[in-house]
């Protein structure tokens, strides 16, 4: 860094920012060169403590300005060392970036800026009857910036997914300085998947300085059980009998006897230390699905060896269970000053398998361990305990933990679930991700941030360290039913897969593709590489997913013909860039897909179909808001742990409306009468209902002879989209339900802006109220889209999208 | 220790902090694996955003004091010692038990290093009649600004900047409550005329009939029907109490009375030493425990518990001996469990804050809480932050007014943006400094020592 001028930034920044939050102090500078990774890198040059994105956005361009690296800093709880600064960089820390804007009940949206604590989030949208479902144990203290950054997890992501599929949009600096707004809407199938690419990019390619966070709903009923096992295997195989039996628990956490009695001596709770294993299951959903889900549960751990199993007496006593479970990394520091905090992830099959394994190590090394594991996500951090002051003790620990992850390696794993690899995993990252994605993955931080700024020496390891061979796509169909994943080969078809999963209980959440007006739909004959390239999928999923929240792993080729592998059939993997999210919903325009694997869900049991016609003219902008309102409370009612299907179609014809879940006769009669209600003030009259098991709209998943939905995924954030002809509006989505208009319908009244790359809506209006969305921070980064495609496809023989070409000419 | 050994040959005005303590220290630090959970609950990283001033980035300092890396002289260091407020909320928190406490030691060693100088010579102050006095003038000062300025009189002074701002926190944050009884009564029965709109959570109806009925007050009035006999008590006035805030005092010892309690309030009693203490007199502060004790020795008569009225002395008394700590009991605590007369209705929203000194100090949380969800109608709200300290620290917040305004301003926030329609303490400190907090950021929002409300709520017993 040859322009390199600290002492003019110093001057900058404390002029900025006054002298009291541009600190330069030796004691601020010690105790900011770490974080709770306890690894040393080298002494920041300054810290600064900007108050809004404003000052933020300015402290980055001046550290452009004056070439000198910077690095984001939330509360600092980070494991990997992502926020542990270099020598002479600039600690650009967001614990004053604290504000907090209202939630959003309609659009189920908040936005905040990235220096407020996770746990505020649930806070706030609790008297909303909302929650921020990402809950990592440093819940408490972390920062929504730093759970961007690290795409954070936590126990509660088996049923609802990572902080990965709860952020709708961003808004973020560039490593140029230059301030973007990145909603998810832009950047599916109009763009590439930027919000993904941004989430867990451990703040290398860029600097969040506010998210818009989607919220899902406060269960109806929790039931909590707390069982305990003679045995750690007997443990974690009861995890992958309990969701091999088709139950979803929200949250499946196991912890060993070393954890337990840590635990218990610092919380007190009355935990029997004797056994070798705790486990704690958690089952969200309706009363009456809960109690019956709660009974299964207790007699599959009982089969599966369990010496005792109890549920949690009240609120209170989960509440401490709660807390027990997420202040035990701390309480382990009761044990032992020194450990190796692991975060690694098989698949959940292999857990019983890898449990042994471990045990062997340890033997084999003469080292003591503790594990935790978010068992249902097959993530467990072993923690390797060894003495700091005895270099033999300290030798040995690091053996063991290096031995575990081959372990891991072995089985199909990845070396990170919700840590990062950061400073703390570069010498294991080369075990993993294979020469072309690691390179792939090289040239895109260096294209997001050329001069090397931003975060630098985090992640990705010296190139001559990538030595690992791609491994070569499956051919065909391969069913991981004990980890609840299928691989499948580019071309198979959506259908064959259902077909087959649907035999044992499970299906990919999506439906298929019906055949559009203008033949443009699949049908029956909708490949997998449809379903990724477009996100070309049928009917809204449990609300609370799309294509993109289940696909795990790909294999695939760049333009010019490199083949890589990207992802893992895992729940939980931050392990380097996000390369599987870009590619899915890039049309193609990045590579040839050759395999994907998803994850496969229980079956929804039953489904009910109404539909209703418009006897006249057409449907009101506030009827429509009526019914979206009474679809919504439904959510809360109906939701089975496993799989809701609840959404409608509206053309130019009628309104469909589907449910499917675990509604009892009662239920349905309920929401039938609630319907017609609706529909009698609406104008519409009510045509047919169709109830079945949910198997049984197996048409509906194969071959969609239903009129139901049409060729877009929704992805179900309020930012609502329009294509690029003509500008009408083709659907909106907001909170969990979807409309879907015909050109003929032109009631939406809407506010939109027209962008250089076509239509986008900010503002949805309804009768005498504006579900606002705050004006985006800029337009699309259109150069760093551009040069994404170009890197991946420098010959441009995938072709490209309209709006891409046209920025093209547009540009100099 | 041999850590410890590397730097003790230095000469003292450079040497480690908590020389004394190698033991502890090195226990100390090795607890701790900077996890960082601590953060949220510490006041000072709240307020500035300065881990610096963290639990986390305190311990991390000592650490590299004890392994010779730096010296004292090193900016930033002894600042951030300083900055603790040793309201302790960090070791509730703490999930490894790091014992924080000795953070308080070392605390007042910075003090002296840093030959730092209060704004007003609060150990010398604290006597009776100086307090006295200054309730006084306090209290005819604060009736001239608003006559002058009207209500938001500290509002507007603060706006100036300089001297004035300076003086009148320092008027702001004095403890002060309404003496008369009757201006009490007026005071309470005008905020719930002003809020009859309140919906009545679930839990109070259930509570409402209870108390109401008729057999009940009589028995409430003989106090431990069949059962032991009512503790016989010794009284701590503690002197912010008994000359800031005597009439809550004398609220407290009727309520006592009136659970049938036998009280007796030995005069010569002075300050417990706490103020001298962390104030840097650690000699004057010995002098007043001795006095104390003395005082507390000549008692004739058999007694079961002191009663201290404000948490900080409570914890200060404590440190006297073991044999008196086990004999100490918080106001709070004693009213909670002593069977006082039938209450009333009193339908308000209410929102506690928790003295540092109680809630981290002792322990004390469910207490205060059992005692006014026992008041029917009442509604016990919860703030956001419960935990985290008001900043009033007692001379700390003297000497760095312009942080504690900071925090106290933060504290009153969070209280106003609950449900409710009074904040109640236990605290004088507290009191005080969330008043000022309110005055500058609420003002609608009144403040009122917890005695006061339970007074109140049991029928103003001596009325």
């Amino acid at each position: 860094m040859t322009n390199s001028r600290p002492d003019l930034l110093l001057e900058t920044l404390t002029r900025l920012l006054g002298p009291e939050r541009c600190l330069t102090d030796a004691a601020t500078r010690a105790v900011y060169a770490l974080d709770a990774s306890r690894i040393p890198l080298g002494s920041p040059l300054v810290v600064t403590l900007p108050h809004t994105p404003d000052e933020l956005a300015t402290i980055i361009s001046l550290c452009v300005e004056r070439q000198v690296p910077w690095v984001m800093r939330g509360a600092g709880t980070g494991l990997s060392g992502g926020a542990v600064p270099g020598d002479g960089s600039v600690v650009v820390s967001t614990a004053g970036l604290d504000s907090v804007g209202l939630v959003r009940p309609a659009s189920r949206l908040i936005r905040v800026d990235s220096g407020v604590r996770n746990e505020t989030v649930s806070r706030i949208a609790r008297p909303h009857g909302l929650q921020f479902a990402p809950d990592p144990s440093s819940q408490s203290a972390s920062t929504i910036g730093g759970n961007v950054a690290e795409n954070a997890g936590g126990p509660h992501c088996l049923q609802v997914g990572v902080t990965l599929h709860h952020v709708a949009g961003l808004e973020w600096v560039d490593p140029h300085g230059r301030r973007w707004f990145t909603g998810r809407s832009l950047s599916c199938e109009r763009g590439l998947d930027l919000l993904a690419l941004l989430t867990g990019s451990e703040g290398c390619l860029g600097c969040v300085t506010s998210a818009d966070l989607q919220l899902i709903p406060l269960p109806t009923s929790v039931a909590t059980l707390l069982a305990f096992f003679p045995e750690l295997r007997a443990a974690t195989q009861a995890v992958v009998d309990l969701l091999g039996a088709g139950l979803l628990p929200s949250a499946v956490e196991i912890v060993d006897q070393a954890v337990l009695q840590a635990v218990e001596e610092a919380f007190h709770f009355g935990f029997p230390t004797d056994v070798a294993a705790a486990m704690i299951v958690e089952i969200e959903g309706v009363s009456e699905a809960v109690a019956e889900d709660t009974s299964r549960t207790e007699v599959l751990l009982r089969q599966a060896g369990a010496s005792r199993v109890r549920q949690a007496a009240d609120e209170t006593e989960r509440q401490e269970l709660w807390t027990c479970r997420k202040k035990a990394f701390g309480a382990v520091g009761r044990i032992t000053p020194n450990y190796v905090t692991m975060d690694v992830v098989v698949p959940l099959g292999r857990l019983p398998d890898l449990v042994d394994a471990i045990g062997e190590i340890v033997t084999a090394h003469g080292v003591r361990i503790v594990t935790a594991f978010h068992a249902g996500d097959g993530n467990l951090h072993p923690g390797v305990m060894y003495d700091a002051r005895d270099p033999d003790s300290t030798a040995r620990g690091h053996a063991a933990a290096d031995a575990i992850v081959q372990a891991v390696l072995q089985r199909g794993g990845s070396i990170t679930g919700e840590h990062g690899v950061g400073l703390e995993k570069k010498h294991v990252f080369a075990l993993q991700i294979d020469r072309v994605a690691g390179r792939l993955m090289a040239d895109m931080v260096a294209l997001f941030d050329p001069a090397g700024l931003c975060n630098p020496g985090k992640v990705l390891p010296p190139l001559a360290e990538l030595t690992l061979v791609p491994p070569p796509p499956p051919n065909d169909m391969d069913f991981q039913w004990d980890s609840l994943t299928v691989t499948a080969s580019a071309g198979t078809t959506l259908a064959a897969i259902q077909t087959r999963a649907l035999e044992r209980g499970y299906w990919i959440p999506v439906g298929a593709v019906r055949t559009a007006k203008d033949g443009s739909g699949l049908g029956a004959a909708g490949r997998v590489v449809d379903l990724v390239d477009q996100l070309l999928a049928g009917p809204s999923l449990l609300g609370r997913c799309s294509v993109r929240d289940v696909l795990l792993e790909i294999w695939a080729e760049t333009g010019d013909g490199a083949a890589f592998h990207a992802g893992a059939p895992l729940f939980k993997n931050v392990a380097g860039f996000d390369l599987v999210h870009l590619f899915c919903g890039a049309a193609g325009m990045l590579g040839r897909l050759r395999a994907a694997t998803f994850q496969l869900r229980p079956l929804p049991e039953t489904a009910a179909l109404w539909s209703f016609h418009l006897r006249d003219g057409v449907l009101s902008p506030d009827d429509l808001w009526r019914l979206l309102d009474r679809l919504r409370t439904w959510d809360r009612t109906l939701s089975a742990p496993t799989c809701i299907i609840d959404g409608f179609d509206v053309g130019s014809r009628g309104v469909t409306v589907l449910a499917a879940g675990r509604d009892r006769p009662w239920d349905l009669d309920r929401k039938q009468q609630e319907l017609r209600h609706w529909a009698e003030t609406a104008g519409l009259e009510f045509s047919h209902e169709t109830r079945r098991p949910f198997a049984g709209l197996v048409e509906l998943l194969v071959d969609p002879g239903l009129p139901v939905w049409s060729r877009h995924s929704p992805d179900w954030t309020s930012l609502a989209r329009l294509p690029d002809h003509e500008g009408w509006p083709e659907f909106l989505a907001t909170g969990r339900t979807i409309w879907q208009g015909a050109p003929e319908l032109l009631w939406m009244p809407l506010a939109f802006h027209a962008r250089e790359t076509g239509w986008h809506i900010d503002t949805l209006f309804r009768a005498g109220e504006v579900t606002e969305l705050p004006p985006p921070a800029d337009t699309v980064p259109i150069d760093l889209l551009r040069r994404l495609k170009d890197l991946f496809d420098p010959q441009g023989l995938r072709g490209e999208p309209k709006w891409l070409e046209r920025t093209r000419e547009a540009a100099p | 220790m041999s850590e410890h050994k590397a730097t003790s040959g230095s000469p003292p005005a450079t040497g480690p902090i908590g020389a004394g303590q190698p033991d502890d220290l090195d226990l100390l630090l090795r607890a701790c694996i900077q996890c960082g959970l601590c953060l949220p609950y510490c006041a000072t990283y709240r307020a500035t955003g300065n881990e610096a001033w963290s639990p986390r980035g305190r311990l991390l300092l000592l650490g590299r004091f004890l392994a010779g890396e730096v010296d004292s002289a090193e900016p930033g260091y002894l600042e951030a010692f300083d900055r603790c407020l040793g309201c302790r909320a960090c070791e509730t928190s703490c999930p490894s038990g790091v014992p924080f406490v000795l953070f308080e030691h070392l605390k007042a060693e910075a003090f002296t290093r840093l030959d730092l100088q209060l704004p007003l010579p609060l150990p010398w102050l604290a006597s009776r009649w100086r307090l006295r006095s200054l309730r006084w003038v306090s209290g005819w000062a604060r009736a001239v600004l608003s006559r002058w300025l009207g209500r938001d009189w500290r509002r507007r002074l603060a706006r100036r900047g300089g001297r004035l701002q300076r003086w009148s926190r320092l008027l702001g944050s004095l403890p002060h409550a309404v003496s008369s009884d009757k201006a009490l009564i007026r005071m309470l029965d005008g905020l719930q005329a002003r809020n009859p709109g309140r919906v009545d959570g679930p839990a109070t109806d259930s509570a409402d009939p209870q108390p109401a009925s008729s057999g009940t007050k009589e028995t409430a009035r003989d106090p431990h029907p069949g059962q032991a006999p009512a503790p016989r008590l010794v009284f701590f006035q503690g002197c912010a109490n008994h000359g800031l805030l005597p009439d809550s005092s004398r609220r407290l010892l009727a309520l006592l009375r009136a659970a049938g309690c036998d009280i007796v309030t030995p005069g010569g009693q002075t300050c417990c030493g706490a103020l001298a203490r962390h104030g840097g007199a650690p000699a004057l502060a010995d002098g007043q425990r001795e006095q104390n004790l003395r005082i507390l020795a000549q008692q004739r008569a058999r007694w079961d518990y002191l009663v201290v009225e404000a948490a900080g002395c409570g914890q200060e008394l404590m440190e006297y001996s073991e044999e008196l700590a086990t004999r100490i009991r918080d106001a709070v605590q004693l009213l909670a469990e002593l069977p006082l007369p039938a209450p009333r209705r009193v339908a308000l929203d209410v929102v506690y804050h928790d003295p540092c000194h109680a809630v981290h100090g002792q322990g004390i949380q469910a207490a205060p809480r059992r005692l006014l969800a026992a008041i029917p109608g009442l509604r016990l709200v919860e703030p956001e932050d419960p935990l985290v300290c008001c900043g009033s620290g007692g001379p700390y917040s003297l000497r760095y007014p312009e942080l504690a305004t900071l925090m106290g301003r933060r504290k009153a926030a969070a209280l106003a943006a609950t449900t409710a329609h009074c904040v109640v303490t236990s605290n004088p400190g507290c009191l005080g400094q969330i008043a000022d907090g309110l005055a500058l950021g609420a003002p609608e929002l009144p403040i009122i020592p917890l005695t006061d409300l339970i007074w109140y709520a049991h029928g103003g017993p001596d009325r």
